[in-house]
């Protein structure tokens, strides 16, 4: 007997949405294959000294342009036990809302000192840190005038634990129309950041953004 | 979901989202889509039957669906899994991993890997498999696995007896002859959305 899992829903006014999400419900996994869903990703990253520190190309470059801010979380299941040695990868827009991606059609301005891409590990505590720049909203729909809110993107992966997600920002106007805050419904709050002050150190402030990554992949292999 | 009680203590998960049109290219100037060379310049190799499998991604128009992140990840050819658990097991291939990762300009793939041997660490053995995680600009995360058209265990395989008899053949790669250097060649198309769908599976509730 088939039994199903999640509808996905469609992110409201976002074209790749409509196209490329399942119309039927996902089908749950029978215990006997459960295993064999939980890859194990091999951890031979090697970390550049810098990486985590987007707000230059470089180390004893010059600072991009924009307000810098500092990212703190901690990565951990649904238990709370940390998630070791993952690798994070962060990508954002620049100040005006531009990424460096070479498909990036926008034609908004490049910061020539602003690359918008980073790496870092978790740490044995599932903690995590790395600067870059407040990123600028941009308008992903011109014909709707529907704009994407301020955003950074993050991709969580090391052993069994693999979660890709985006970290918003408090108050920005465009937040109430993205497609994805619209699914994501009351749980939103679990994607923004929380603000807290740096006063010795030079960024325009910091965030707090804890990521428990769900489901049983993240620990399935691991001793608990 | 089955873990109601056992959720009254847990933390609510953080909310996937989509991947976004710009991935970083650069973040994937390691990965590699043979997994028959784990290390560049040496002459070993894993064991068992070299093949390669070429597909594609198509959205709800059959357009080919771009940019998308692209994760596989298989047993070897003894069928054993190489995770934490498996570590010492004597059958593991000291040159398999068994991970795979591409990041699609366009929407095709081409995966050169060894065909995986029958899972039989479980009551019910498993057919030989790749699972396939989708990331994509649009939409979260979702996973499915393939299946080798006409292999005979796909008959008693505990996954595909999950899932309604006529939705099992969109997760057949299908023989299609022989690539330039003699390894035998499958293929498949998955399909994200609308007619022919390619099921997905639901690794978070089950």
């Amino acid at each position: 007997m088939t039994r199903y899992g999640r509808q996905i829903e469609i992110g409201p006014t976002d074209n790749t949405s409509n196209e490329r999400t399942p119309r039927n419900r996902l089908h749950l996994i029978p215990e006997e294959a459960r295993a064999s869903f939980a890859p194990y990703a091999p951890y031979n990253y090697g970390i550049n000294p810098g990486e985590a520190d987007m707000t230059r190309l470089a180390p004893g470059r010059p600072r991009a342009e924009g307000d810098p801010i500092k990212v703190v979380g901690k990565v951990t299941d649904e238990f709370g036990r940390p998630i070791k040695n993952s690798l994070i990868e962060i990508w954002n827009a620049n100040k005006y809302g531009r990424y460096t991606h070479i498909e990036d059609h926008s034609g908004l301005a490049l910061d020539p000192n602003f690359l918008g891409i980073g790496r870092t590990l978790t740490d044995q505590n599932g903690n995590y840190e790395f600067w870059t720049i407040r990123p600028g909203a941009y308008l992903a729909r011109p014909d709707i005038n529907r704009w994407r809110p301020k955003h950074i993107h993050m991709s969580i992966r090391g052993g069994s634990s693999r979660m890709i997600t985006q970290m918003y920002f408090r108050g920005d106007p465009y937040n109430d129309t993205d497609p994805m805050r619209i699914l994501m419904g009351d749980n939103f709050d679990k994607n923004i950041g929380i603000e807290f002050e740096t006063p010795e150190d030079d960024f325009d402030c910091g965030y707090k953004f804890d990521i428990v990554i769900g489901g049983r992949n993240p620990t399935f292999f691991e001793d608990i | 979901m089955t873990h109601s009680k056992a959720k009254i203590n847990r933390l609510t998960p953080t909310n996937e989202d989509t991947l976004g049109p710009y991935y970083p290219i650069s973040l994937c100037d390691n990965d590699s889509m043979d997994m028959t060379k784990i290390r560049r310049g040496i002459i070993l190799e894993p064991r068992g039957e070299k093949i390669v499998i070429e597909g594609c991604i198509k959205d709800i128009n059959g357009n080919l669906a771009n940019g998308c992140l692209l994760e596989f990840w298989q047993a070897n050819a003894d069928g054993i899994y190489r995770t934490p658990l498996t570590e010492t097991h004597p059958k593991l291939d000291p040159w398999f991993n068994g991970y795979a990762r591409h990041r699609t300009k366009d929407g095709h793939f081409s995966l050169k890997t060894i065909r995986p041997g029958i899972n039989k660490g479980l009551e019910q053995p498993r057919a030989p498999n790749i699972t396939l995680t989708i990331f994509s600009d649009g939409i979260m995360r979702v996973v499915t696995q393939l299946f080798f058209d006409g292999d005979p265990t796909n008959e008693s395989d505990p996954l595909l007896l999950a899932i309604d008899e006529n939705l099992r053949g969109r997760l057949m790669m299908k023989f299609a002859g022989a690539t330039d250097d003699g390894l035998k060649k499958y293929t498949i198309d998955i399909i994200m959305a609308g007619d022919n769908e390619t099921p997905f599976f639901d690794d978070l509730l089950s």
